[in-house]
């Protein structure tokens, strides 16, 4: 695949909660135009990195640029280009999901002829088409696709998704990663998370592991497996990005004799 | 009967209250609660009970002042549980107690249970029994008796409590009953302020009422409290035969399933009046206004305050006036609900704005917008919604006055009006900041907001409504017509501090969005 540039730069990110640190001294790049996979185990800073990406929390220092440009919270111009799924959602609930798709669509900068089009298409696609409900009558996989919707609407560069295929159905799954493919061969990019690592191995590129606290601990190409059968990591071949994931954050192993 | 696990939730949700304080807002108000139950629970148990029976055994009418103040304290736990959700707020649902090995039966038992062994009650136990010990002491109660009639009437204050909320809750949920149950809750308020001069002047009817009060739990409990005769097994009787009875009603109304509302149409429909309102604030604003008009008019919690403001301010203009005609000046009591005439319909919105958003919060500071932009929107939405108020208000005054007319009177009462208003609107925005607190918008009773936000709207109500009257009182020609000029002035202060206020707010909303976002999320 063609990388003209970086979609993503961060450069000794350390975020702080007093004396906890949350990330340390995370530096990494992201190539323009593909799927990049950013793991971890719980707690280990993945939602406090896309959180300062995104402009929720401020980097306690360290630098972030995104699209050639250096982002904060102020950055209006660059979160125009940007799409966000956040790991909450960020849904209101008493909306219903025409209302909600609307209002986003309209604060991204759309005109009202573009969003009604769009908000449309999209529901109809995602098959959310009942408008009797409001959103906090949906069930957790509608959620979860309006969210999706909400992030594209307003076909942006960069798309960071948090969790994004966490109980959706077969089907809804099926078209987000198609949209997901066809988005990253118009040369956009995204940055997203996941525990399923059989989904990242099969949809990324890229991935980047970090480790307790938001400390990067790998990062590479993993259409490897695909060429090669297997990435050899300290002197050691992983044929999938499970093991190395479990070798790379520490695998552990108890036993629990009631169990 | 799985009595060690009903044990153990019922420690649980007393490990959830103490956790509760842990927090800095919540160990000020565990302070400040304490500190007055204290100080309460001293002087009531000691004056109230003591002094109470003292008077009571002088005049040899203990029974009926027993009655009179059990009367008062059961209609004070019933109205603090239903309206501000004191003890019946289930710590665990149903569906929560499904979870654990609990048969149905044991369920309900333990909803109840841990419902009753709130602190709340308590306190009404306690002073309660400072009655009946008072009375004992002074030997007009034997204290067992007294005891058992406590305890019999403290079931049934917490049955009536679950009832009367069920059945409004039931009420809530009917078609329009977002608009009968305000106006049905603002009818009961005002019913004693509209019988009592008709009782003051006829003794029979007066009488007549006092006959029908023999049948209340609270007059039960006062007989059985006082009695040794035939009378205490009458209270007695009386206390169970209202125990069983609202057992049953609540039986019968947990097992009554909730009504679902059901939309008419599945069609998407673009156009709406919040849009159309809005587009006069420009582009970026009229997006934001429009989104927070839909977000507060389709809360429950809100549609219920503002349809409740619809009868009660002018219930309070007429009544308030009217009421203080005798003893002091109706015109200082009209300026007093002018002030809170543009409050009433969204306070507890005004005072926390991002608490009731929930998960959304967050889109606010994704967006290519200046977040402070987000707040100046909500605040001038609320503010749009709260300003028919005060029109109400004077078409009141126009209509029912009972002072003649005077334009330069109706000039102050308006400023007084814009006055209150943006004054609180005003605070709001701080106490939005700075005392933000996570709550259901679909919440319809109950008091869930921070010390700081019930601070500025409790403080801000009783200031404006009794202010004006006791400036009246004591500089008496402050307030008049002739001086409508002082009030303007005030007015047009409160305006610069509202404008500032939402200047200075937008650069705060950034600056402490961490701390709103762990707040509104419920993750602090």
């Amino acid at each position: 695949m063609n990388v003209p540039t970086e979609a993503i730069r961060i450069t000794n990110l350390v975020k702080k909660y007093g004396a906890v640190t949350a990330v340390e001294n995370l530096s990494l790049t992201v190539p323009s135009g593909i799927m990049f996979g950013f793991l971890g185990p719980n707690g280990s800073g993945k939602s406090t990195t896309i959180g300062c990406l995104t402009g929720l929390l401020d980097p306690t220092s360290g630098q972030i640029e995104v699209l050639g440009e250096r982002f904060d919270a102020n950055s209006a111009g660059l979160k125009r280009r940007m799409g966000v799924m956040p790991e909450t959602l960020g849904l209101f609930e008493p909306l219903r999901a025409h209302e909600f798709l609307a209002f986003v669509g309209r604060m991204y900068g759309l005109d009202e002829a573009t969003t009604r089009k769009r908000v449309t298409e999209l529901l109809d696609a995602l098959e959310l088409t009942d408008s009797s409900k409001v959103l906090g009558e949906y069930s957790t996989g509608m959620r979860k696709r309006v969210a999706f919707a909400a992030a594209v609407i307003h076909s942006p560069e960069v798309l960071f998704l948090d969790e994004p295929f966490e109980s959706i159905d077969p089907a809804g799954v099926a078209l987000m990663k198609q949209w997901l493919h066809r988005f990253t061969e118009q040369g956009r990019t995204v940055f997203m998370t996941s525990h399923v690592l059989e989904t990242v191995e099969r949809l990324c590129q890229e991935v980047a592991i970090i480790a307790v606290p938001g400390k990067l601990v790998w990062q590479g190409d993993i259409t490897t497996f695909g060429r090669e059968g297997a990435i050899v990591f300290d002197g050691q071949e992983y044929d999938a990005l499970e093991p190395l994931f479990l070798r790379l954050t520490g695998e552990r192993r108890v036993d629990l004799n009631w169990l | 009967m799985n009595l060690q696990l009903i044990g153990q939730l019922i420690r649980l949700r007393y490990q959830l209250l103490w956790a509760r304080t842990r927090t800095r807002n919540g160990k000020i108000a565990w302070f400040i609660a304490g500190y007055l139950l204290l100080i309460m629970a001293i002087m009531l148990l000691a004056l109230g009970g003591l002094g109470a029976g003292m008077a009571a055994v002088r005049m040899g009418k203990a029974e009926r002042l027993a009655q009179g103040l059990l009367t008062a304290l059961f209609s004070s736990a019933l109205i603090s549980s239903v309206m501000l959700g004191f003890g019946i707020n289930a710590a665990f649902s149903d569906v929560e107690l499904r979870r654990y090995p609990l048969r149905e039966r044991e369920r309900r038992f333990a909803r109840h249970f841990t419902g009753a062994a709130d602190p709340f009650w308590f306190l009404f136990v306690a002073l309660e029994l400072g009655l009946a010990t008072g009375l004992y002491l002074l030997g007009a109660s034997y204290l067992p008796m007294g005891i058992l009639a406590v305890l019999l009437l403290y079931v049934c204050n917490y049955l009536a409590a679950q009832v009367v909320s069920l059945l409004m809750d039931r009420i809530q949920r009917q078609k329009g009953g977002s608009i009968v149950l305000p106006i049905l809750i603002m009818a009961l308020c005002f019913l004693p302020s509209l019988l009592m001069p008709k009782l003051a002047k006829n003794p029979a009817l007066a009488g007549q009422a006092a006959a029908a009060l023999r049948y209340t739990p609270s007059f039960g409990a006062g007989s059985l409290m006082t009695r040794t005769d035939a009378g205490a097994l009458h209270g007695l009787a009386l206390l169970l035969l209202w125990i069983v009875g609202l057992a049953v009603a609540l039986s019968a109304l947990e097992r009554m399933p909730p009504r679902r509302p059901v939309a008419k149409s599945t069609r998407i429909r673009w156009d709406s009046p919040f849009d159309r309102v809005s587009a006069l604030f420009g582009r970026e604003h009229g997006i934001l206004v429009a989104h927070w008009l839909r977000f507060y008019f389709r809360a429950r919690r809100f549609r219920v305050q503002y349809g409740l403001s619809l009868p009660l301010l002018p219930f309070l203009l007429l009544i308030w006036t009217r009421q203080v005609t005798r003893h002091g000046d109706p015109f200082s009591a009209a300026v007093g609900v002018f002030a809170v005439s543009g409050i009433t319909a969204g306070a507890a919105f005004v005072v926390n704005q991002f608490g009731y958003v929930g998960g959304g919060f967050r889109r606010y500071f994704l967006f290519p917008c200046d977040p402070g932009a987000v707040l100046r929107s909500s605040s001038v939405a609320l503010l749009a919604a709260c300003a028919p108020y005060p029109l109400l208000a004077t078409l009141t005054w126009l209509l029912f006055a009972p002072v003649p007319f005077d334009a330069r009177g109706l000039a102050l009462l308006l400023a007084s009006a814009a006055f209150g208003m943006f004054f609180f609107h005003g605070l709001g925005l701080w106490t939005t900041l700075y005392g933000p607190r996570r709550c259901d918008p679909n919440q319809t009773m109950g008091n869930d907001l921070s010390l700081a936000g019930n601070i500025a709207l409790i403080g801000t109500m009783l200031v404006f409504l009794m202010g004006p009257m006791m400036v009246g009182q004591f500089h008496k020609g402050i307030l008049t017509p002739e001086r409508w000029w002082v009030v303007m002035a005030l007015a047009a202060l409160a305006v610069c501090l509202y404008l500032f206020s939402l200047r200075r707010a937008g650069a705060i909303v950034v600056a402490r969005r961490e701390r709103l976002l762990a707040v509104v999320e419920g993750k602090a």
